[in-house]
């Protein structure tokens, strides 16, 4: 059953082109040259800083911190003046004479020392960034996603990022996000790079980051980057604060969904520092207070702290736990959740050559007990992960990536337990699978000329899905048979099953992912990019809801479920202005994912161990226009993201037979959006006062509606026209806050702050939903909205000291 | 403490009770088509020997006047066992009678009708049905911990594959309630099915009440009119937030004149058993 994915000509080429530029560049290098390398850290509390720019002033020369905060530039002999420039941070420049290796850590000061809330100058998007040639990324500082205005007063990282182009959801109360007409299995989420499989609280309300956790947050679009792999549609890369170094320091927040408190100082002595954040939600114990049954609640808990070996080797470990429970009266009880850990080495092997070596574990899991009927239901995704990743900077023009990774990954659909003995169930346990992932990397990002940067390089990665379960096998191999007479997907009769020992594979997939992008520098103010990018998948989300649930699971690819495979296109332009006050971003994708599954009508997913007589295999394939203009300095700043775009799926009949989903045509996707406009600003009226506001518009989320009636069994029966034929109403809101920051707490060491937001301002009844029924009491047939969010106010007050 | 409670109500209210309404929205026509409701249901200790088929056609979804009787119509079903041929008579109302009917569990029979120059059939099995051993009412379960809802209990028989409709209609309501279930997960257990009515103060639905009369119907089904229930009923109602895209529902009646032109409906042969239940003050 050992099937190799064969090497398209295309892919092949790809790969000797990049084999030679590596060869070129390596023997290019060779004149007396010295390295300047150390870390750039935040001077109030010691936080490295990721993507700060170091330059040798009056060159093309430097670069940008990595994810540690470390740089290394590599020069020819001589004096220089080293500029130190992060977006909102007072400018460094520090004269050095190169006439060795230098060691240089260097501590940059914020413009304003004041609570994140309110610096409203400091801590905005970056401008666009021009001579990298990595597009399609968006990068967000926790100060901008704290001023926004929110809903119920819980700040969300994930509902902060829908603000930009190519990003949506799929209706409030819904959880995770969609990246460029892509599904939400299709995002790698990671926090401290362990894998989230469930980015929501309360069922898409709220995200699990808990914004006080958290320093930064880049989500690549498109153009990922090699070192990433395992998803085809986005990587969202959040890391959690490594913790006040300096002083000790308390932060929290009170609001009226949930309360934080985050705890950080130094430790180790000056050796290093450690951060505690927790957060719950009071909800289900108003709810009890209330003499309510049903209740529902979440917390979580980000931990992470770190310590220097040496100036070379530093350790991190870092943590996240996070719970949702709901409870429906006496009938059902449930909980669901993330955990996660990560310990990490960094290690510089001399001054050009940096090195991470992680090794994580990341693990969701729920349970459900229904009371009743006297059973629990368990299911869980377990992962373990080790990956190391080098970065060495060769020369200024030649900086390259590599490294390995591999994850072992436990799946257990789901186990059913009686839990008496008068209970009607029976016990149950879905085949337990287990698979193993890696990738092997390599990518170099190489200035062909000062206008010229290109960034190449590709993934190798494989699939194992292992043994220790048994396979169905089906009548003529169809797990799913058309039946022609009837119309209908039916499941394949199974004629027996062939056993797998632990130590074999089931199935074995490899895949060669390139991933080009170049950037061409038109003037001082403007650049062109474009890219390529391929990805694979292994790992599958069964969802046949319009909105992803936490009950959902993930199963492997393996003999009945191929990897996905996107191939992603982008082409973009960008220009700073007017002093680098305002940017414009304009980016045009195109990409395509092979292996897509979709469902037969009536798919049974829960329960259900044999997934292949429930799905077909298709495609899809999405389309886009971007458009973000920002105004980064001043006291108004902001942007307008503009997106138009296109998202469909085709599922054939294939091994199945028949026309497949919708009669064999394209039907959009659930998140396909055509048009989404997002307007975001922030006002800063003086120190103590500052103002935000919202603006949302977008075209309503395909869904199906009926297109006649019958009467059966005394009921009027709706049939339905095509999968998503039809949209919902245009979706649109407008939210604003204030800030207010007492002024009498400035020169203190408290400081609070208050905020107040008003969630859908003019109280739009945006529809959710609307479904389609008989009135009880009539008889006749209605549709209902079903609206989530009406005008919402919220106020919160946060602290610092 | 009162104010506080207001407080509560509205967070609850804000959270969870996403508002509903009824709203005006423009749907597709679809095309017309030919309606099959023939329900061969025997009733456990009856003849069986009286059936009706009924006929009409699916009209625009927000047509009010939803009655449109399919006249005119050959019908008729054989046991496939026997040959024995039963012919429906038109009633000129979109029914169509028999009363020489003779139901045999566990034998096939097929459905032949003509109308409008096209012929459509179908095959289906007569299924069985176990005895209802025990209905009572309770309180504390079911969704809603403070309703009155009414247990069914039988017992799954030992073989896999047991596929049950019930119907639920009490006295004075217009509409029943259809449900289904499978033995996948419980077989051979003794089942408790419970039933409850939501409150519903837009629609004027109360929850059970004393001297409330509950009529309960539990048919014995075939594995695939219980995959085409299952689907129908969880449409019912419409679909909401986190439940699947809804489709259109094929039944087993085929269009042999005209496949594209299939029926909706089904020809379905079932053994019923029928109970009530009046609600007691507990």
């Amino acid at each position: 059953m050992n099937r190799k994915s064969p090497l398209n000509p295309a892919i092949k080429s790809t790969v000797w082109l990049l084999w030679f530029f590596f060869m070129g560049c390596i023997l290019a290098m060779g004149q007396t040259s010295h390295t300047i390398s150390g870390t750039i850290t935040d001077k109030s509390n010691g936080e490295t800083l990721f993507g700060a720019s170091v330059l040798l002033t009056g060159t093309t020369m430097g670069g940008v911190t990595n994810e540690y905060g470390f740089y290394s530039i590599t020069a020819p002999e001589g004096e220089y003046v080293l500029s130190i420039s992060y977006m909102g941070y007072t400018d460094v420049n520090l004269k050095i004479n190169l006439d060795s290796d230098l060691k240089h850590d260097v501590e940059i000061s914020e413009f304003s020392t004041e609570l994140d809330e309110v610096v409203v100058t400091a801590d905005e998007p970056e401008r666009a960034i021009l001579r990298k040639p990595e597009m399609s990324v968006v990068k967000m500082n926790i100060g901008t996603v704290k001023q926004m205005p929110v809903v119920l007063g819980e700040l969300d990282i994930l509902k902060s990022l829908q603000m930009l182009p190519g990003v949506t959801n799929n209706g409030e109360g819904s959880g995770g996000f969609h990246v460029r007409g892509g599904a939400q299995d299709q995002n790698l989420v990671l926090l401290d790079e362990a894998i989230i499989y469930n980015t929501s609280h309360m069922f898409g309300f709220f995200s699990v980051f808990n914004a006080d956790a958290i320093k930064d947050v880049k989500l690549y679009k498109g153009g990922i980057p090699a070192r990433f792999g395992g998803r085809v549609s986005s990587v969202l890369d959040i890391r959690q604060k490594d913790g006040n170094s300096k002083n000790f320091e308390l932060n929290g927040g009170i609001g009226i969904i949930s309360s934080r408190l985050t705890a950080e100082g130094p430790m180790f002595g000056d050796k290093g520092s450690f951060l505690v954040a927790g957060r719950r939600s009071y909800v289900d114990l108003l709810l009890k207070a209330a003499g309510e049954d049903n209740s529902v609640s979440f917390y979580d808990l980000n931990l992470k702290t770190n310590y220097s070996i040496d100036p070379n080797n530093k350790l991190f470990l870092s943590g996240y736990f996070g719970r949702d429970a709901f409870k429906l009266g006496n009938a059902f009880d449930s909980s669901y959740g993330n955990a996660s850990g990560n310990l990490r080495w960094n290690h510089i092997f001399y001054d050009r050559l940096f090195s991470n070596l992680s090794a994580i574990l990341s693990r969701y899991d729920y349970d459900l007990e229904f009371a009743q009927e006297e059973f629990v239901w368990v299911s869980s995704i377990t992962n373990y992960n080790l990956k190391y990743d080098f970065k060495y900077y060769l020369s200024d023009a030649f900086k390259l990536d590599f490294g390995a990774n591999g994850i072992f990954y436990d799946f257990d659909p789901g186990e059913v337990t009686p839990t008496a003995d008068t209970s009607p169930v029976n016990a149950l346990k879905l085949d337990q699978k287990r698979a193993f992932e890696s990738g092997f990397y390599l990518n170099a990002e190489h200035k062909l000329s000062p206008r010229l940067t290109a960034q190449y390089g590709l993934r190798f990665s494989t699939f194992s899905r292992l043994g220790g379960q048994p396979i169905n096998q089906y009548i003529n191999e169809q797990p799913v048979v058309y039946n022609p007479q009837l119309g209908i997907y039916e499941r394949g009769e199974v004629i027996g099953e062939t056993n797998y020992a632990k130590g074999d594979a089931i199935e074995n997939f490899d895949n060669l992912e390139p991933r080009v992008s170049l950037a061409y520098l038109l003037n001082d103010d403007a650049s062109i990019k474009a890219g390529f990018s391929r990805t694979a998948q292994y790992i599958h989300l069964l969802s046949n809801t319009s909105s992803v649930t936490p009950l959902d699971v993930w199963t492997p690819s393996g003999p009945f479920i191929k990897p996905q495979l996107s191939n992603q296109y982008a082409l973009g332009y960008f220009r700073n202005f007017s002093n680098k006050i305002y940017s414009l971003e304009m980016e045009a994708y195109y990409k395509t994912v092979d292996n897509r599954i979709d469902y037969i009508d009536g798919a049974e997913l829960v329960g259900q161990n044999s997934i292949e007589t429930e799905i077909l295999n298709g495609e899809m394939r999405a389309y886009g226009l971007e458009l973000l203009l920002r105004k980064n300095e001043g006291n108004l700043t902001g942007w307008i993201a503009y997106t138009l775009s296109k998202s469909e799926q085709r599922t054939l009949g294939g091994y199945a037979g028949g026309p497949g989903i919708n009669n064999g045509e394209w039907y959009n996707a659930f998140f396909d959006r055509t048009h989404d406009i997002s307007v975001s600003g922030a006002y800063r009226l003086d120190d103590q006062w500052s103002f935000g506001t919202n603006l949302v518009f977008q075209t309503g989320r395909p869904v199906t509606y009926p297109n006649g009636q019958y009467r059966y069994e005394g009921l009027s029966i709706a049939s339905y026209a095509d999968r998503n034929s039809d949209r919902l109403p245009a979706y649109h809101r407008m939210d604003v806050s204030v800030n207010y920051k007492p002024r009498k707490y400035q020169n203190k060491r408290f400081k609070g702050e208050w905020v107040l937001s008003i969630y859908n301002l003019y109280h739009r009844k945006n529809a959710a939903s609307i479904s389609f029924g008989q009135n009880l009491e009539t008889g006749a047939n209605e549709a209902t909205r079903t609206a989530i969010f009406g005008i919402v106010p919220s106020l919160t007050y946060n602290f610092k000291f | 403490m009162k104010t506080l409670k207001e407080l509560l109500a509205l967070i609850i209210i804000i959270i969870f009770a996403s508002c509903e309404d009824v709203v005006d929205v423009e749907v597709q026509e679809g095309p017309k088509r030919l309606v099959v409701e023939a329900s061969l249901d025997w009733e456990k200790g009856t003849m069986g020997n009286v059936q009706t088929i009924k006929l009409s056609e699916s009209t625009p979804f927000f047509d009010t006047n939803t009655i449109s009787a399919v006249t005119g119509a050959n019908v008729a079903v054989t046991n496939l066992t026997n040959n024995e041929t039963f012919d429906f008579a038109d009633q000129g109302n979109g029914e169509y009678r028999t009363t020489t009917f003779n139901p045999v569990l566990g034998q096939s029979y097929s459905l032949r009708i003509e109308y409008n120059g096209e012929i459509y059939t179908a095959t289906e099995t007569m299924t069985g049905v176990t005895n209802i051993t025990d209905v009572f009412q309770a309180r504390e379960e079911g969704f809603d911990t403070d309703a009155l809802e009414v247990h069914v209990v039988f017992t799954d028989p030992i073989e896999e594959g047991n596929n049950y409709l019930f119907k639920f209609q009490r006295d004075g309501d217009l509409l029943p309630d259809l449900e289904v279930g499978e033995d996948e997960f419980v077989n051979g257990n003794e089942l408790d099915w419970w039933y409850e009515i939501e409150e519903n103060e837009e629609e004027n639905i109360t929850p059970f009440a004393p001297g409330d009369i509950v009529t309960i119907e539990m048919y014995g089904i075939s594995g695939a009119y219980y995959d085409y229930m299952k689907i129908l009923t969880a449409q019912l109602g419409g679909v909401g937030l986190f439940e699947t895209t809804p489709v259109a529902v094929k039944g087993n009646c085929i269009n042999e004149t005209n496949p594209e032109n299939y029926a909706f409906g089904y020809f379905r042969l079932t053994e019923f058993v029928r109970t009530s239940y009046t609600f007691v003050e507990d």
